[in-house]
């Protein structure tokens, strides 16, 4: 079955890693649900049967009081009890749950082919990501629980109404299930296309609300700005038929039940007739049987958000299957180079994900350890690539790929929602606090960083504190000093600095460099400086091998940016 | 321009109900005649009446039953109905707030900000006023009822009910205090999850060159693990609120129950007003005894919804907020400017400072010949952006004058000058959608060919992102530095009929070789058309006709 085929890689991840406490909350819902019913049967049958005995002062005296009104005060506060712990239980079953797909998502998105479709398209597949994992929430809170809750109420009615006659109680039980469960899967089955339709409404209208902000300086200026309101305005009337519908199935599910408890309770209430006419039951069993028919369904009715929103859990499965079902493994290792050399491309071809035309046509390069090479170019001339293909990232199609282990400086520095010291720590887990004031030296941020209140422990990220160009620059710069790498892949390291700044960190890169191999993709001057090597990038191919000393070295220099 | 009035999120009050929301309501008090006729077939049992006892209630119960659920579902419909379209309403309002708002406005909320109280946090309004709002009139109406029907038949049970349910408004502020505390507690905790992994997966490059994946999975689950033991200790007292009502409510059908069964055994007397029980009158009061309580439970489980309804309503009325207005908003393209000669710009005068910020343009004079081709230079902060903008009418200046082919730059002539101008600006926005309509933005009167041409120009057709059917922008894939100027210069192609070019620094951060070729390109464009380009790129600049040094031209002519 198809749905089960896109539920099943979610659904064994989410039961497996909590199946004891997911078992139990299933089982505590159930016996408040249980616990309920009895309570009203009880008193139902109570009632009745008082009444009779009360009609006579001899049966009145007779009759026992105790067991009856015992199990009523034991059913109300073990109701509370069992209703308490179900919420306990449910929710840290829950976050337990989601902590663990939290990590094993992680470590899916981390592959190197998920990784960089992420940062190809980080906000729309971010945003997704938040969507699904609440979706999935309801996976268990919605679905799954409430569903065993209604069965067991169905199970118990079906047992009373079978103290009476079992056939009765075979039907009641079998009909409570089936209308009960079927009404869901229908509502569940032909909210789908909606809810699908709804989510990709809500991302539409996300889109065009950051296409009339972000974009308002190019919609004004072509006069489009109205034209992009009346867009917006659109899908939102697309979100809102999706929408009606969807209240349309879920009023319409409200309404089945609330039939469907009708119906039972008249048929039961039908049959209780037929039974105390044959003399076969008295008045309190028969108000017994009704009682628990009224509460048998309530449970059902608590299926019916969750069979609405069951379209959206099952796009959110089918979109977050494929990165939990990836092991927590790295794929191909860099395989190591011979001794002496730190970075050996034999005939790579490499082509990105949406392009026809290959980007790296047949590339091979041999950097000796301890040699310090530049790749030149102008953009969209492979140098990105080309690294990325060095540093693993990328799989070349064909060619072989073998590197030092390396550490990349990308362009842009991440800071995470962390302390300084754990933003640092995380090129290297072991170092103690001595070694990063060290390499806080070595980066020229230790000034700034001990003028800080809380110097290490100084939150940063989102939310902390934000650090200028030329600072996170730095901080990039210690992480790259904490990695004890031989080989230093430097993609555009000083891009968006003033010279001053760049010229100060490029100073402190070719201090600590001693000793280390650098690959830098540049195109800037100062950069290019560091170098004694050059190769000239162009339309995928390396076509110049340029080193210091000669002409041709001192007049590829001379075609790149100045400050 | 008059200053837009912020518009106001007007909710229905709870005075004036629409007719859904009270059919809803008082579809839930048709349980009361349900349950009499209940009580009524179980009394005709009783009384040794078979099935033919039972026909005329049950048929009754049916009937009543088909009522019960048609009322709810069309109440319900209409309120959905209702809330939906109250959301188009705050989404269009923000909508024309962000649009009437200066694109330059430095306090104007951010893109991602924006689009997300739009589009998801906005979703937030409907549960508030479909689930939150009935359940809460539910609340305070179906108790108020059940109570004098059961003290009419015995003022004990409505003793016992007023009792279980301390004073109805105390018992839901006390619901409110601790679901606020709870539904708040859950909110944190889903939200500083998700919050940390989309932290940790945005920098993923980062954390996968430093080789830190495995140590960041062990922080997630660690840092996962401690937020959820702390959160429970959090609702393990929050829970308490609601299982003290589960408590109360348990306690009050069973006490209702115990009442009646030792009231009809004689046991107790009191109680009623004067005569015993009957078995139907008891029936009847111990099927009202849930019912009573329901209502506050419904509350308490939808109390997660005010909060995030509260919240959504705050946050789309904060967006619509008024900032520095953007000039001729509000007006439509009227005049049509004669377009057959390059126009020349005089600009008189022009003050201009932010909110809040000190000048950054005083007293400038420039004047722009015909189809002259000019370079802004100064340094940062000078004012290049800026005075573009007022060129554009993207800003308003506080005093001075632009004209612009003889026409004075105004809310009203604002538009139809646009028409006539193309703006380069420093990052260019890729919009969701195809290379093609990213190009052509939807101008009225370009074509096909038009678009193509341009694509050509700006060598964008050997794009990887270019073919058909890949979508760029928010959820597609993005453009390199490089691309994003191609596409940035097709644009300006594509606009054949403007004649004013305005670019800021449309050469920065690009290597020699592209940087020479966007030149180049620009200055085919602005052939035959006036251009004004702020720059700090001194390549750029040496190729225009004329260096305009912003610090040194304010408050003097240049001629």
């Amino acid at each position: 079955m198809k749905i089960w085929r896109d539920l099943r890689p979610v659904l064994l991840p989410f039961i497996a890693a909590q199946p004891g406490q997911l078992a139990l909350g299933a089982g505590l819902a159930t016996l408040t649900v249980l616990m309920g019913m009895g309570l009203l049967g009880l008193s139902g049958w109570f009632i009745t049967a008082t009444a009779y005995a009360g009609l006579a002062t001899t049966t009145a005296l007779a009759f026992d009081v105790f067991m009856p009104s015992a199990g009523i005060r034991l059913l109300a506060l073990g109701r509370t009890a069992s209703r308490y712990a179900e919420r306990l239980v449910t929710h840290d079953a829950t976050f337990a749950v989601l902590a663990t797909l939290r990590v094993r998502l992680f470590r899916g998105w981390a592959q190197p082919d998920a990784a960089r479709a992420l940062l190809a398209r980080p906000s729309r597949l971010l945003f997704r990501l938040t969507s699904d994992l609440d979706a999935l929430e309801s996976l268990y809170l919605r679905i799954l629980v409430p569903a065993l809750a209604a069965f067991g109420a169905a199970l118990l009615a079906g047992i009373v109404a079978g103290v009476m006659r079992p056939y009765m109680g075979v039907l009641l039980a079998l009909w409570l299930i089936v209308a009960g469960w079927g009404l869901a899967l229908v509502v569940a089955y032909r909210a789908r296309t909606a809810a699908v339709r709804r989510a990709r409404s809500i991302e539409a209208l996300r889109a065009h609300a950051v296409d009339l902000v972000a974009g308002q300086t190019e919609l004004v200026m072509a006069g489009r700005i109205d034209a992009q309101r009346d867009l917006l305005a659109a899908t939102d009337r697309q979100l809102a038929g999706a929408d009606l519908a969807l209240n349309r199935l879920e009023s319409g599910a409200s309404m089945g039940y609330s039939l469907i408890g009708t119906l039972t309770l008249v048929a039961v209430l039908l049959a209780a007739g037929v039974l105390v006419g044959e003399g076969a039951i008295g008045a309190p069993a028969a108000a017994l049987m009704l009682l628990v028919a009224l509460t048998a369904t309530e449970p059902f009715a608590a299926l019916r958000r969750g069979a609405v929103e069951s379209g959206r859990t099952w796009l959110a499965a089918r979109r977050l299957a494929p990165r939990l079902a990836t092991s927590g493994l790295e794929t191909s290792p860099a395989v190591a180079p011979s001794p002496g050399t730190a970075v050996q491309l034999e005939n790579v071809v490499a082509v990105h994900p949406c392009s026809p035309s290959p980007v790296l046509h047949r590339v091979s390069l041999h950097v000796a350890a301890g040699e310090r090479v530049a790749l030149i170019g102008p953009s969209g001339a492979g140098k990105s690539t080309l690294m990325a293909v060095v540093a693993g990232e990328l799989a070349p199609r064909e060619g072989t790929v073998q590197a030092q282990q390396h550490c990349l400086l990308t362009q842009r520095t991440e800071l995470f929602q962390d302390s300084l010291r754990d933003n640092l720590r995380l090129a290297n887990p072991s170092a103690d606090d001595a070694r990063l004031w060290r390499v806080l030296h070595s980066a020229g941020l230790q000034a700034d960083v001990a003028a800080l209140e809380n110097d290490l422990a100084t939150p940063l990220g989102e939310g902390g504190l934000g650090l200028s160009g030329g600072q996170s620059r730095r901080l990039a710069l210690a992480r790259l000093l904490l990695r004890d790498v031989p080989l230093w892949l430097l993609d555009e390291p000083t891009e968006a600095l003033d010279p001053l700044t760049a010229h100060d960190v490029l100073q402190r890169l070719a201090i600590h460099a001693d000793g280390k191999t650098l690959l830098i993709a540049t195109h800037l001057r100062r950069e290019a400086e560091l170098a004694d090597r050059l190769l000239c990038v162009r339309e995928g191919r390396i076509v110049a091998d340029l080193h210091r000393g000669e002409p041709a070295f001192e007049a590829a220099l001379a075609t790149l940016r100045p400050d | 321009m008059a200053l837009q009035k912020p518009p106001t999120h007007a909710l229905p009050s709870t005075g004036r109900r629409d007719p859904g929301s009270i059919v809803q309501g008082a579809s839930a008090l048709v349980w009361v005649p349900q349950a009499a006729l209940l009580a009524w077939a179980v009394q005709r049992l009783a009384d040794g009446g078979g099935l033919a006892g039972v026909l005329v209630p049950a048929a009754a119960f049916l009937l009543l039953g088909l009522v019960r659920a048609t009322a709810e579902a069309w109440g319900a419909r209409r309120v959905f109905a209702a809330a939906r379209a109250q959301l188009s309403t705050l989404r269009a309002q923000a909508a024309i707030a962000l649009a009437s708002r200066s694109p330059m406005d430095p306090a104007r909320p951010a893109s991602g900000m924006a689009a997300s109280v739009i589009a998801e946090q906005a979703e937030a309004v409907v549960p508030y006023l479909v689930r939150y709002q009935p359940a809460r009139w539910r609340a305070m109406v179906v108790p108020l009822v059940i109570l004098p029907v059961v003290a009419c038949l015995s003022w004990m049970a409505a003793l016992v009910l007023l009792l279980a349910a301390p004073l109805i408004p105390v018992f839901m502020a006390l619901v409110g205090w601790r679901a606020k505390a709870a539904s708040e507690a859950q909110m944190v905790e889903m939200g500083s999850m998700n919050a940390f992994l989309l932290d940790r997966l945005r920098g993923l490059g980062t954390l996968r060159a430093l080789a830190a994946v495995d140590a960041t999975a062990d922080r997630l689950s660690e840092s996962a693990q401690s937020l959820r033991t702390r959160t429970m200790a959090v609702l393990r007292i929050a829970f308490l609120s609601s299982a003290v009502l589960e408590l109360f409510s348990a306690i009050g059908v069973a006490l209702v129950a115990a009442y009646i069964g030792f009231h009809l055994l004689g046991s107790l007397q009191f109680g009623t007003w004067g005569h015993r029980l009957s078995l139907a009158e008891g029936m009847f009061i111990l099927l009202l005894a849930p019912a009573f309580f329901e209502p506050l439970r419904e509350l308490s489980a939808v109390w997660h919804d005010r909060a995030a309804g509260e919240a959504a309503l705050e946050s789309l009325a904060k967006l619509s907020l008024g900032g520095v207005p953007l000039p001729g908003a509000q007006t439509p393209v009227s005049a049509i400017v004669d377009t057959r000669s390059p126009p020349s710009l005089h600009l008189r005068g022009l003050h201009f400072a932010h909110p809040g910020q000190t000048s950054c343009i005083t007293g400038l004079n420039l004047h722009v010949a015909a189809g002259e081709h000019i370079a802004l230079t100064g340094a940062s902060g000078s004012g290049k952006t800026t005075l573009l903008s007022l060129i554009a009418g993207l800003l308003a200046a506080q005093q001075g004058t632009i004209t612009v082919g003889g026409v004075h730059v105004s809310d009203t002539t604002v538009a139809a000058l646009r028409t006539r101008m193309v703006w380069m600006g420093q990052k260019s926005h890729v919009f969701a959608g195809s290379v093609r309509t990213n190009v052509a933005l939807g101008r009225a009167g370009v074509d096909t060919t038009q678009v193509e041409a341009a694509i050509h120009f700006a060598a964008l057709d050997n794009v990887a992102q270019a073919q058909v059917g890949v979508a760029l922008g928010e959820g597609g894939t993005g453009l390199s530095g490089g691309e994003a100027v191609r596409l940035a210069l097709a644009r300006v192609a594509v606009h054949t009929s403007a004649d004013i070019i305005l670019v800021d620094e449309p050469t920065a951060h690009l290597d020699t070789e592209t940087a020479e070729r966007v030149a180049d390109a620009l200055l085919s464009l602005a052939r035959g058309k006036t251009l004004i380009a702020a720059t700090h790129d001194p390549v750029l600049a040496a190729r225009m006709q004329r260096v305009v040094q912003l610090d040194a031209v304010q408050a003097r002519e240049v001629a």
